[in-house]
């Protein structure tokens, strides 16, 4: 016997113990060095599974009816085999779908029902509520224990308080604190999807000091008591060989089928145990964890047993064979052999055992009842608070308390009966009737929501009367009549002998009509029953978390979308602001806000999504999805499906190869290059065959107008709409598009922000629409536009991409239509050019005059094709020669023109004789001509006596030639007051006179020479050709002009010359009287 | 994130479960099912109290082996 004082000391000595490590594990968690992310303490945790009903109760049932307390252990063991899949895959789905408990995974598994979460809660809380008040029992039965061992009588605390009131016991105490514990470390946040650290870390001590008091006990009893296990087995079979059938199967009490049952019902129970679930899934910090588990768990629990049947067998001995109290040996044994501390051990121990089970199931069952029973029932009636998210936590918190007291109320009521002492097998079978939806919905696809619903109401129905009914028989609280002779005396009907199901235990009875029945009807539906879409979708999440058969996405939009910051108000009314934004800024990340604050279309269904999880996270998946459907219902918003805009496409199956081959059909149009028109229709109609617009249109630039004109269209016909030019400005999408050089998508053209487009395309009744720009080469050419008046939101990135693709593809056509036009036109060019040219050449002297007296050469290099350079030799009867270099503006074929009418002018004229006089007439007579071409030309004119050597010249602003004097040899510029031809009707030419003599030399050149520029853009120079000329002097004049040529090219080092170059070279010979042969010659 | 070669994994574990699920079960128990002792301690319970320990080192092993192929597997990984 201890002193109750003492009790009571260590026992809030051991709970402030707990709340010292659960608020160290919930600090270090708020500090990002979580204590609990490891699988040590998860594999602990797991320990919540071995309650006070298997601390104590193992001992007894060995002792009463032997192995059968094995099973209950065996099966978690068997079952942690499929951990590493199939408890794996609850947590990776969990996870993704923020599932905060076992009703919340089976109703968001089916479409998120309401309904199934509302029952699987029922069923858990009938189910486990009755375990509670177990556990509590336990603890203030064994609490009396420790303080007067002999009495049967309740009396616990009040030996220590006599002052208490009769109501407030051990029992209600425990309560008080368990409650409070939950309510400090299990409801701190509303996020149930938010780990518990301080509770696990918590539970995970409760786990080590079960075990070590049960082994110090087992220790105690085995090698201290007596003499080993051999000793304690041969001292009982030589005591009690009559109860050898204690080690046996196939017995009375544990017949083989109740093995079995015990064994399944168990693997069920570690598994979907709500507590268990709570654990295992949602405060699984890492799925690595598991491995872990799988072998630390089961390891866990059999050193747990080792000691449970010698302890049993010890406790027969010594107690005479007497089984009534049975259950408490462990705390007996030590306190009759005089060990008061290790009674005490072991009484902490039991109580480890029962309050982490009565902890964690608060915790999980008030949540699950908030967010299954409590937050539909609040949304159905539409209670309009502002901010729920303080309502709901104190929610949580009042439900932990509630469910503790409700369990301390039904212990106070029912007390010590058949009931409570089976009620941890009872609620192993209420758990395995969640197996079939969970491992069903999990595993397979086809598994549906009226399946489940009628699988799980029929097994629950079941276990109520083939399990409920008759242990409440049996405690005396109901007519035996039912279980004898059946309700109303249908036999059939007998709870234990359903449907004259006879010989088996009420263990194997109730599992196996409950399997039957929900396992039936859950394939059978499943199998005949169709899903709805959103179903099918939600399947999805389940069976293929980890990807293997990527959705065939689904395209969705909602109409009248809430903005991005609605959502969030949203959220925030639930959650709070605080979690509400921060959620919302992880999820948005980089993407894409556009000028309405939103997303784009087709994001949109995917935040709503998110926000759903989110929700659901803290009120369930069910209430989430309600919370969502009933804000977009009020706000008029509808999720829509959106129709396939590559569904209809033909030329092939599925939507990659569908873009493909649209884009490659278009490219096999744009390369057949046929006429342009023809190659617009097709694209056109491929665009319109291949996807259901109503129209479709190519806009090019006018460049004279600038507008964006209509080239080609297909599809309805509508004068304003079809037919009318556009702006090149912003006022409009098409403008826009191509000022913009991106793509304008509108998916509702309900939300239209350019009120000039607004007004035709509501008139035209458009729903939506696209423009893409035609682009060649970086640069706008046009818009490409679709139009659709049957659906909005067609336009997914796939097909904008493919749009955006098939406008390039008009580009291409564009831009070959164009080339091929030029080239055309080039080729017609050409040819003209080339007859020019032979034209050209031919104007220049096609030799030169036969003159002893001089030595003379000229060349003309034209820069491109034509050019506008000339010189001429004229022999006049009197012996004079004239020579002319001119030089006419441009290159072109004008500037050619001109040239040949100089040149004409200048041969017929032959009759004038000054050159100033000849410079005067040719000026009369091109002025009009040439100031109309907008042309001038620059001339200098020489007239040279061979005989005398007398050089007459007159100068048209060109280029004053170069006259080396042979006797001073040094050149002089000869120069003459004029101007440019063609810029006055009338000009004064100076004629000047000069005389050469002998090796003299006359250098006439146009402004090729002078201008030709080096790769620095410096200009050749009058000085250069000075030297050169010095340098060159004594060759022939045609060498003369090749050496100043090739010095010229390799100055600019350009074989080719920007510029027309003409040089004529004249080297006085000798003078004297001309040769008749010469004159002959002339008149020619 | 990759699943180790799932099927496989998951079959052997399977197999292990129905292996496990045998042997603790009827007809398989039916050997151990006599009167008889081994060293003083009735041959079922001795049965259940070895084989039980065994099954967890088999897990022990699954696990490490799982363990020391994911490990490979990142490494292999990582060289790549």
């Amino acid at each position: 016997m201890i002193s109750p004082l003492i009790v009571a000391l260590v026992s809030i000595a051991y709970f402030a113990l707990l709340f010292a490590v659960a608020y160290y594990a919930d600090a270090r968690s708020a500090a990002g060095r979580s204590l609990i992310n490891n699988p040590y303490i998860y594999s602990l945790s797991l320990g919540v599974y071995c309650t006070s009903w298997t601390y104590y109760g193992s001992v007894g049932r060995a002792a009463t009816s032997g192995l059968d307390f094995l099973p209950i252990y065996l099966g978690p063991t068997l079952i942690a085999f499929t951990w590493w899949f199939l408890l794996r895959k609850m947590v990776r789905v969990s996870k993704e779908q923020n599932i905060v408990s076992i009703a919340d995974f089976i109703s968001s598994r089916y479409d998120r029902s309401p309904l199934l979460g509302a029952l699987v809660t029922l069923i858990a809380v009938l189910g486990i509520m009755p375990y509670i008040a177990l556990q509590l029992k336990a603890v203030a039965r064994t609490f009396d224990l420790l303080i007067s061992p002999t009495t049967v009588a309740e009396v616990g605390l009040h030996n220590l308080f006599p002052a208490l009131p009769n109501y407030i016991d051990t029992a209600f105490v425990m309560a008080l604190v368990l409650s409070l514990f939950g309510v400090l470390f299990g409801a701190r946040h509303l996020d149930a999807s938010e780990r518990h650290e301080g509770l696990v870390a918590a539970i995970a001590l409760e786990s080590i000091v079960k075990l070590v008091a049960f082994f110090a006990v087992g220790l105690f009893v085995t090698f201290g008591l007596f003499d080993g296990f051999d000793d304690i087995f041969s001292r009982f079979s030589h005591q009690f060989p009559e109860r050898l059938a204690l080690f046996r199967l196939d017995t009375a009490a544990i017949p083989y089928t109740k093995w079995f049952t015990l064994t399944f019902a168990s693997m069920m129970a570690i598994m979907f145990l709500p507590r268990q679930f709570h654990i295992m899934v949602t405060e699984n910090a890492h799925e690595d964890h598991i491995k872990g588990a799988m072998w630390r768990f089961p390891a866990y629990i059999f050193l747990l047993n080792v000691f449970v049947i010698p302890i049993a067998l010890g406790g027969l001995l010594l107690n005479g064979g007497d089984t009534s109290q049975a259950d408490y040996f462990v705390i007996n044994l030590p306190l009759a052999a005089g060990h008061p501390w290790l009674a005490l051990l072991v009484f902490i121990g039991g109580f480890s055992a029962s309050a982490g089970m009565v902890m964690v199931s608060s915790v999980t069952l008030s949540t699950m009842i908030l967010n299954h029973l409590i937050m539909p029932l609040i949304l159905r009636i539409k209670v309009d608070i502002g901010d729920f998210s303080g309502i709901l936590i104190n929610l949580k918190r009042f439900g932990i308390i509630g469910v503790v007291f409700l369990g301390y109320l039904y212990y106070r009521v029912i007390g010590d009966s058949y009931a409570l002492v089976n009620m941890g097998l009872i609620s192993f079978i209420a758990a395995a009737q969640f197996a079939p939806a969970v491992i069903g919905g999990l595993y397979w696809r086809r598994a549906n929501q009226k399946a489940a619903l009628v699988g799980l109401s029929l097994g629950f129905i079941l276990w109520f009367y083939t399990l409920l009914v008759p242990s409440f028989v049996l405690s005396g609280w109901m007519e035996s009549n039912i279980l004898d002779h059946g309700p109303f005396g249908i036999s059939l009907l007998r709870p234990l002998q359903l449907f004259g199901l006879t010989g088996f235990d009420i263990w194997t009875n109730s599992l196996f009509w409950t399997m039957f029945f929900n396992l039936g009807a859950f394939l059978s539906l499943s199998f005949f029953c169709t899903q709805k879409p959103s179903e099918r979708e939600q399947a999805r999440f389940f069976v293929d978390v980890y990807g293997e058969n990527p959705l065939p996405e689904q395209r969705r939009r909602i109409s009248k979308a809430p903005t991005i910051m609605e959502f969030v108000e949203l959220m925030a009314k639930f959650i709070g602001e605080k979690p509400a934004n921060t959620a919302i800024a992880s999820y948005l990340g980089d993407q894409e806000i556009n000028s309405r604050g939103s997303l784009a279309d087709q994001e949109i269904p995917a935040l709503k999504a998110f926000t759903e999880r989110t929700l659901a996270g803290y009120v369930g998946s069910a209430p989430a999805k309600i919370i969502l459907d009933n804000y977009l219902s009020t706000r008029g918003s509808e999720m829509e499906d959106v129709f396939d805009i590559f569904g209809s496409v033909t030329l092939s199956r599925t939507a990659s190869r569908g873009q493909l081959s649209v884009l490659y059909e278009a490219a096999r149009i744009v390369s057949r290059g046929s006429d342009f028109d023809k190659t617009l229709q097709g694209l056109l109609s491929l665009l319109m065959q291949q996807f259901k617009f109503d129209l479709c249109m190519i806009r090019f630039l006018d460049e004279q107008s600038m507008t964006l004109t209509v080239k080609a269209q297909m599809g309805m016909t509508s004068k304003h709409f079809g037919e009318s030019e556009r702006n090149l400005d912003m006022e409009t999408y098409i403008g826009a598009t191509f000022l913009s050089n991106t793509s304008t998508v509108v998916n509702d053209t309900e939300y239209l922000d350019k009120h000039i487009s607004a007004q035709i395309i509501h008139r035209e009744n458009i729903k939506s629409f696209a423009h893409a720009p035609i682009v060649v080469e970086d640069e706008p050419v046009g818009v490409l536009s679709a139009f659709s008046r049957t659906s909005k939101g067609i336009f997914t990135d796939e097909f904008v991409a493919l749009f955006n693709n098939l406008a390039r593809q008009v580009g291409i056509a564009w831009r070959n239509h164009q080339q091929l036009t030029k080239l055309l036109s080039a080729r017609e060019q050409e040819r003209d050019l080339e007859i020019a040219k032979t034209i050209q050449m031919s104007l220049l002297p096609g030799g030169i005059p036969e003159l002893s007296h001089i030595d003379l050469s000229g060349i003309c290099v034209p820069a491109h094709a034509v050019g506008g350079d000339y010189y001429d030799f004229i022999r006049r009867s009197n012996g004079t020669l004239d020579l002319v270099i001119a030089d006419v503006s441009g290159h072109n074929i004008g500037s050619a023109l001109i040239m040949a009418e100089t040149r004409t002018f200048i041969q017929a004229m032959r009759q004038i004789e000054q050159p100033s006089a000849m410079l005067d007439e040719l000026n009369r007579f091109f002025y009009e001509d040439l100031s109309r071409a907008e042309l001038f030309v620059t001339m200098f004119y020489l007239q040279y006596h061979p005989e005398t050597g007398q050089l007459l010249f007159a100068n048209a602003g060109h280029n004053n030639p170069i006259l080396w004097r042979n006797q001073t040899n040094t050149g002089e510029m000869l120069d003459g007051e004029g101007m440019i031809l063609g810029i006055k009707p009338d000009i004064d030419f100076e004629q000047r006179k000069t005389k050469l003599t002998k090796g003299d030399i006359l250098v006439l050149y146009t402004d090729g020479v002078t201008e030709a520029e080096d790769s620095k853009g410096q200009f050749f120079g009058e000085g250069r050709l000075h030297t050169l000329i010095s340098e060159y002097q004594h060759l022939p004049a045609t060498l003369m002009i090749d050496q100043i040529l090739e010095q010229i090219r390799i100055f600019t080092g350009n074989r080719h010359f920007n510029d027309d170059i003409s040089l004529v070279i004249m080297k006085v010979v000798h003078l004297g009287p001309l040769t008749p042969e010469l004159d002959a010659q002339t008149n020619n | 994130m990759k699943v180790p070669n799932p099927t496989s994994t998951r079959e052997a574990w399977i197999l292990c479960l129905i292996l496990g699920v045998i042997m603790l079960n009827f007809p398989f128990l039916q050997i151990f099912n006599t009167g008889r002792s081994i060293f003083g301690i009735p041959i079922l319970v001795f049965y259940f109290f070895i084989g039980w320990p065994i099954s967890i080192l088999v897990i022990f092993l699954f696990v490490n082996r799982l363990q020391r192929e994911e490990r490979n597997q990142k490494r292999d990984e990582e060289k790549e």
